[in-house]
């Protein structure tokens, strides 16, 4: 049998709270900056929750040009197409006619719905007295506007992102909730490797920073509630830390096999070189605390990528900054990595940007191609005590220079699906970063 | 080294038309059409009044797990009665019951779970409307009131993963997972996912299963307003085809490889050949005239399973009624199995209990693999005069015989996804 085909990472985009390009959020991720602030996006003044981590400055026009498209998109698929667009441009590749047959899309997917002002307009028209009567919905414009109807199924940002770019593989929405993205990454692994396609734009995105959205956190108490200091309300592994700051945005990365990226002289960030996911099976909204579930697929990550816990330099945590998740995790990283525990270099860079829910697996996983690239690992924000059941070798302060040989992603979903992803140093794979 | 076989142990199905697949195709085969009146709310006015409704629903004969009712909505019921009956079919749990823990443990760190899920329905956010007339539409009332009227379980509720992360807990299956929401092709690719980390060692056993409960009143409102529903009936490849109807439910299919299923002795009833998916490219609603991505996704099935088409001996064809996707259908049909009478019998499901969307295929594929069972393509008893623009597809309205026990499982979803799924029978007298 022919040997395993090799997955290249050649092309990052995103568009996250601390930067809406690569470049503004590596720096950002690095010096630890938070993107924390008061709700700006609608009056959250009575919610018990009144900050999160908004994407600033955004403008999806100027980012994407198509208006007609942008028609058909909610605010999550703005950022999608915007990071998928950056993602392509710097791979410097596209499907063409000759090659889209072979391209894939594989995209972690937030939870469907209409936007509230939609929620509102139906509410006005066919709800009034707080429960809905389908006969009035019969004349209620939003209720009958396909363009409401187009941005508000699961597949609009893969129908999207397909159409824009022509690409006619194999296309796929995931949603594992918090674990969606890395699902999407680790899907596109797999698509390459058996040759379903040569190619995958492979991402996640989503933006619950809405009345609703905010509304479902709070009611399961799960976000911090430091609405005076919102640039410390994140705070993974620390001692003092009390839920997570909600996030939004997206992460895309292109996925060559590995050979023709080489032939074509692409610069690799780093090889996707293995993928393990578990179901905890515990709760719908925690892991066990002994850290099972995430314990195994860090164990199959590391074995399908044909690496040891001695090759790892750098874990991107999912540390949510809830109580139980780094806890959690922290064990389950402490089984895994064992007596190498403090060996490995941690950080939790949703201490910076927040949580993006669908979103975070693939922001986090070009993070770790970031820190492969540059030999830098982000910082782990707003660390101040260390919880001593988080006793990880934690990036603290600030960043430090560090070769990265293998990094692993996590993340964990409520649900209970458990998502890591491992990444290699492309110079540990062939020799050399850049095409010579 | 070769890859394993992936075999089917057991499956689980449920929609208007039964409870069982058996009783499913006794009802497809006898001609009996499960769509009727909308009884979920008061549909007179509607220019859509029909649909597959599961009629006289007890959930909790369904899901006995009492507590659980609070955790879950319809569409999730549905999903996890279909994935417990192929559970039981299949002795998956059963099996684990006789190992020694550190056996059982890995056993069930070896079984893996994939959910083709409908992604969410309109009504889930209708639980803010109460909290919204109290608020009289303004925020800070709103946020203000929030705790005290909203059910603090609401997101987890309304999660699009619950019926993967329910049969794990229910079941205690702990591999590798996935949660597919592709529209109407999600449950087919959670059976094609399924297959891989099979075949690719990720797991040794399998669930698969899809659900979705689309039949709410603002979600027909749009499918009409696009043009997608039908006024009666759903009438696949017929020349008065006016669009489909919405069905509801789920199905499963318990898969594992082929030393698992030996080395604990479990029944065998089919194969998974193979499969492969593509994409039209032109956005959420459009589809291509000519079928190609449809084409691409069966000929990538075929090199998958290493088949040729004339190995193919009927085909449950996607065959939702509308317009534009039956003839694209029919050509894609044509191109890979010629124009002339060279394609297998084909039949098509949905005018028997509606459009199941993410279970749309999953549901065809448990029931193509009981139809090859009883060496029968079960007729389309709604098929009244065949369109020439469908000029190749051999649907009829009598029921015909298979020409192997190889079915080919055709599914199509927004976005301009499509699936192809080849399973063969192991229990279909020769």
């Amino acid at each position: 049998m022919a040997a395993r085909r090799r997955v290249a990472i050649t092309g990052l985009g995103l568009v996250t709270p601390v930067g809406n390009d690569v470049a503004s959020t590596w720096k950002a991720v690095l010096a630890g900056k938070s993107g924390g602030a008061p709700i700006s996006l609608f009056d959250a003044s009575g919610f018990p929750v009144r900050i999160a981590s908004e994407v600033k400055g955004f403008d999806a026009l100027a980012a994407i040009g198509d208006r007609k498209l942008l028609k058909l998109a909610n605010r999550s698929h703005s950022f999608a197409l915007a990071a998928a667009e950056q993602a392509l441009a710097d791979a410097g590749i596209r499907p063409t006619p000759a090659t889209r047959d072979r391209w894939g899309c594989a995209v972690g997917t937030g939870m469907m719905g209409v936007d509230f002002a939609e929620l509102t307009a139906v509410h006005q028209n066919s709800a009034v007295t707080g429960e809905l009567d389908p006969t009035r919905l019969l004349e209620d414009a939003s209720a009958n506007n396909p363009l409401v109807f187009c941005r508000s199924q699961s597949t609009t940002g893969v129908a999207l992102l397909t159409r824009r770019y022509d690409i006619r593989g194999y296309a796929t929405s995931v949603h594992t909730a918090c674990a969606s993205g890395g699902q999407a990454i680790g899907t596109g692994l797999k698509l390459i490797r058996r040759g379903a396609v040569d190619r995958v734009l492979a991402g996640g995105f989503d933006s619950m920073i809405s009345p609703v959205g905010i509304a479902g956190f709070c009611l399961l108490s799960a976000l911090s509630p430091d609405n005076d200091t919102p640039q410390r309300a994140s705070r993974p592994f620390d001692i003092t830390r009390n839920g997570f700051l909600l996030g939004e945005g997206a992460g895309f990365l292109v996925l060559e096999e590995w050979e023709a990226a080489r032939r074509r002289g692409a610069h690799i960030y780093a090889e996707l070189a293995g993928d393990g996911n578990s179901l905890s099976s515990y709760r719908i909204t925690d892991s066990p605390p002994d850290g099972d579930g995430p314990i195994q697929s860090m164990r199959q990550a590391l074995s399908d990528a044909g690496a040891t816990t001695k090759d790892v330099d750098y874990i991107n945590a999912h540390g949510t900054s809830t109580f139980m998740n780094d806890k959690s995790e922290s064990a389950a990283i402490r089984v895994v990595f064992a007596e190498h525990t403090k060996e490995v270099s941690v950080s939790s860079t949703k201490s910076s940007m927040g949580h993006l829910i669908a979103g975070a697996g693939a922001v986090e996983v070009a993070v770790c191609a970031l820190a492969i690239h540059h030999g830098e690992l982000p910082v782990n924000a707003n660390l101040r005590e260390a919880d001593p059941e988080c006793d990880l070798n934690l990036v603290r302060g600030e960043s430090v220079r560090r070769l990265v040989r293998v990094a692993i992603s996590n993340s964990f979903g409520f649900g209970g699906s458990n998502s890591c992803v491992a990444l290699r140093r492309p110079q540990d794979v062939d020799g050399s970063g850049f095409a010579s | 080294m070769s890859k394993p076989r992936i075999v089917i142990t057991g499956t689980g199905a449920v929609c208007a038309a039964g409870k069982d697949p058996q009783r499913i195709l006794e009802s497809v085969r006898a001609g009996d059409s499960a769509i009727g009146p909308i009884r979920q709310w008061e549909t007179s006015g509607w220019p859509t009044r029909v649909a597959g409704e599961i009629a006289d629903l007890n959930p909790r004969e369904m899901v006995e797990d009492r507590k659980l009712h609070k955790l879950i909505r319809r569409t999730d019921l549905f999903g996890l009665f279909a994935a417990a009956r192929a559970i039981d079919a299949s002795g998956l749990t059963a099996s684990r019951e006789s190992l020694a823990a550190e056996a059982a443990a890995d056993y069930s760190d070896r079984t893996g779970v994939y959910v083709g899920s409908g992604g969410g329905n309109y009504d889930s956010q209708y639980d803010y409307f109460p909290l919204m007339t109290e608020a009289k539409d303004t925020l800070p009332a709103f946020g203000r009131e929030l705790s005290n009227t909203v059910n603090p379980m609401w997101l987890l509720r309304t999660l699009p993963n619950n019926v993967l992360g329910h049969i794990g807990i229910r079941h205690g299956f702990k591999g590798s997972n996935a949660c597919i929401t592709n529209h109407s092709i999600g449950g087919t690719l959670a059976v094609i996912e399924a297959a891989e980390a099979l075949r690719n060692g990720e797991a040794d056993r399998a669930l698969a299963v899809g659900h979705d409960a689309p039949i709410e009143p603002q979600m027909v409102l749009y499918y009409g307003d696009v043009g997608l529903l039908a006024t009666d009936k759903i009438r696949p490849f017929d020349r008065r085809r006016d669009g489909s109807l919405f069905g509801e439910g789920a199905a499963a299919l318990a898969l594992e490889t082929e030393a698992s299923a030996m080395a604990r002795g479990a029944p065998i009833v089919g194969e998974v050949l193979g499969g492969g998916s593509a994409s039209d490219a032109q956005g959420l609603l459009a589809i291509r005239h000519d079928g190609d991505a449809l084409a691409r996704a069966i000929a990538l099935a075929l090199e998958d399973a290493r088949l040729r088409p004339e190995d193919v001996g009927m085909i449950a064809a996607h065959g939702n009624g509308t317009q534009q996707s039956d003839a694209s259908e029919a050509a894609a049909i044509r191109r890979i199995f010629g124009a002339n009478g060279k394609a297998p019998p084909t039949t098509a499901f949905k005018w028997a209990f509606g459009h199941l969307i993410a279970a749309a295929g999953i549901l065809e594929a448990v029931l193509a693999l009981r139809s090859l069972e009883e060496r029968v393509v079960p007729g389309v008893a709604t098929l009244e005069s065949l369109d020439p623009a469908c000029e190749g597809v051999r649907v009829s309205a009598q029921p015909q015989q298979p020409r192997s026990n190889v079915v080919l499982v055709l599914c199509r979803g927004f976005a301009g996804t499509n699936a192809a799924l080849l399973l063969r029978s192991t229990r279909s007298a020769s």
